[in-house]
């Protein structure tokens, strides 16, 4: 199957077309209504769950029936980190898996003209080579831990490209890396690394702690996209790429946990010290995207990690511990 | 993860129960109504019976009416857009989606609605292209997948998935199981569409009528194959029913493989062709083997019953009541 590659021409010329944005409120979907916004996009038509279950065939029909929007970004979905995934498998496969069969479903069927769908690096197979290309996709065992959720993206990209194959219709798919950035998600237990450093350091320095424990070497390797450069490559793949195969979607850019500890550390201002409690597990040694391909299209990330970092905190003091 | 094995349900009490009422979603399809009859042998009495058209199992809230209104007590997903390498290539969107969400409103509404017990029905294309052979049920995922039906396959999978994930989170008993190569009544002999076994049927059956002096078929004749024929699918489908409330899919074989040439002699025999049997060999000859590793269910308990030569002879009969008397 030939692949279309990057178009010289730009697909979102017009400013005023209507984009739906599955997913506006949370860190992805909030990010990219944020940067439409800010390139001069009018018309963003946006729906909470309460207004729209996409969970139900039927409302998400009438949706698309009525509101015709030509542009979708499908940031909706069930998500959450190793201890949801384990606990609720069922709906991490089955909420995703109907959201995307109705909105992709409805999308073809009532014009829209192009549709992104977004998932996540854990699609990919737990011992991808590094960095992980999109062609790793499917050829070895997925990460246990995450395979519901991983089962229900993959089915999500391949489900687009079928589409195209079937029907000519332009629906293509980004797989970002490990995000972090405003609206993300900082619960003492259930967030990711980056903003459960943040919220760490923060709480000892209000506390006057002495000392923040890490647990591990703090050498693995990790690579961060701030949600901000996501949404400016959503964006720029919307209006320049309509191929077959997903695109890796990073910053190219690994720090190891202890450098990324002590990041978080100075943007924070905790004076205090740093340790690591190296009898605890480090996890995988290294995992970084292979973002060569999106690179080739001509994109490249703009927000530095402590450029990045100190936005977050800002946002953070502003929006969470504030509350 | 560890394999719970009938923890919800006694093993056993599906067999007792004949008279509770079991939903055959497909139950007109080669599988479906293979499965139909063996219940029907078996002294079921209470079947719920759906066409497409009384129930289009796409519809979410068709489904769920459904399932709120009949409230079967088991169900048995054998409903599926099925097609060969031509179909799956030409319509991928329908493969993946139509199953995709047959699947999930299935799935979710038979728990929602007190189901006790579900049994969803794949096929041996689930596994990698390049999986060992015979390919046990560990071989999921392990590998690529044959480019030419990844789309009904990446369906299936999800579909093994969900049954897992419903049984992880609920403690909902739903079970896998996948057949190696089928045949039999009510099985697909379209000349351009049919798979080897009821294509080669087809073809030795129109060469007698027609007097013809061979048949042709592409390739050595060397590949391996396994076949199984569908009432012992059926006869399994019922004893995992009954049997089987373990994690893992199961696959559902014959064990029984025979080279493509053993096949099509057998065949010719079968229908009477008198005229000879000639290989093309300049034509490609398809994967060397595939085979599915059946010990799981064999120790389990289950062996098939139809040898190959009364499975074929028995689908000739019924291809002669059934496809040629149609025609004429």
């Amino acid at each position: 199957m030939a692949e279309t590659i990057g178009s010289e021409v730009s697909s979102m010329s017009d400013k005023s077309a209507k984009i739906f944005v599955a997913g506006h409120r949370g860190l992805v979907g909030s990010a990219i209504a944020r940067k439409l916004q800010e390139q001069g996009f009018t018309n963003l038509v946006l729906r909470t769950h309460a207004e729209l279950d996409l969970t139900r065939q039927a409302d998400v029909e009438s949706f698309f029936a009525q509101e015709k929007p030509v542009y979708v970004i499908l940031a909706a979905a069930k998500v959450g980190g190793i201890h949801a995934n384990n606990t609720y498998p069922a709906d991490f496969i089955g909420v995703n898996l109907q959201i995307q069969t109705n909105v992709i479903h409805s999308a073809y069927e009532h014009g829209v003209k192009k549709l992104l769908f977004l998932g996540s690096s854990c699609i990919y197979p737990k011992f991808a080579p590094q960095p992980i290309p999109e062609s790793a996709l499917l050829t070895a065992s997925l990460e246990p831990t995450n395979e519901w959720y991983a089962i229900a993206k993959i089915a999500g990209i391949k489900t687009c490209q079928a589409y195209r194959i079937q029907h000519g219709w332009d629906a293509i798919s980004g797989m970002p890396t490990n995000l972090y950035g405003p609206n993300d998600n900082f619960h003492p237990e259930n967030s990711h690394v980056l903003p459960a450093l943040m919220r760490r350091f923060h709480e000892a320095k209000v506390n006057g702690a002495e000392e923040v424990v890490v647990w591990g070497t703090g050498s693995p390797l990790r690579e961060f996209l701030h949600v901000d450069d996501l949404a400016d490559a959503c964006v720029f793949l919307l209006d320049r790429y309509s191929g077959l195969e997903h695109v890796n979607i990073g910053s190219g850019q690994e720090v190891t946990i202890k450098e990324l500890a002590e990041l978080v550390k100075e943007v924070v201002g905790f004076e205090g010290k740093l340790g690591w409690d190296i009898t605890k597990p480090d996890g995988t040694p290294r995992k970084l995207m292979d973002s060569s391909k999106l690179a080739s299209l001509g994109w490249t990330p703009k927000v530095s990690l402590t450029d990045g970092l100190r936005q977050t905190y800002d946002w953070y003091l502003k929006n969470v511990c504030s509350q």
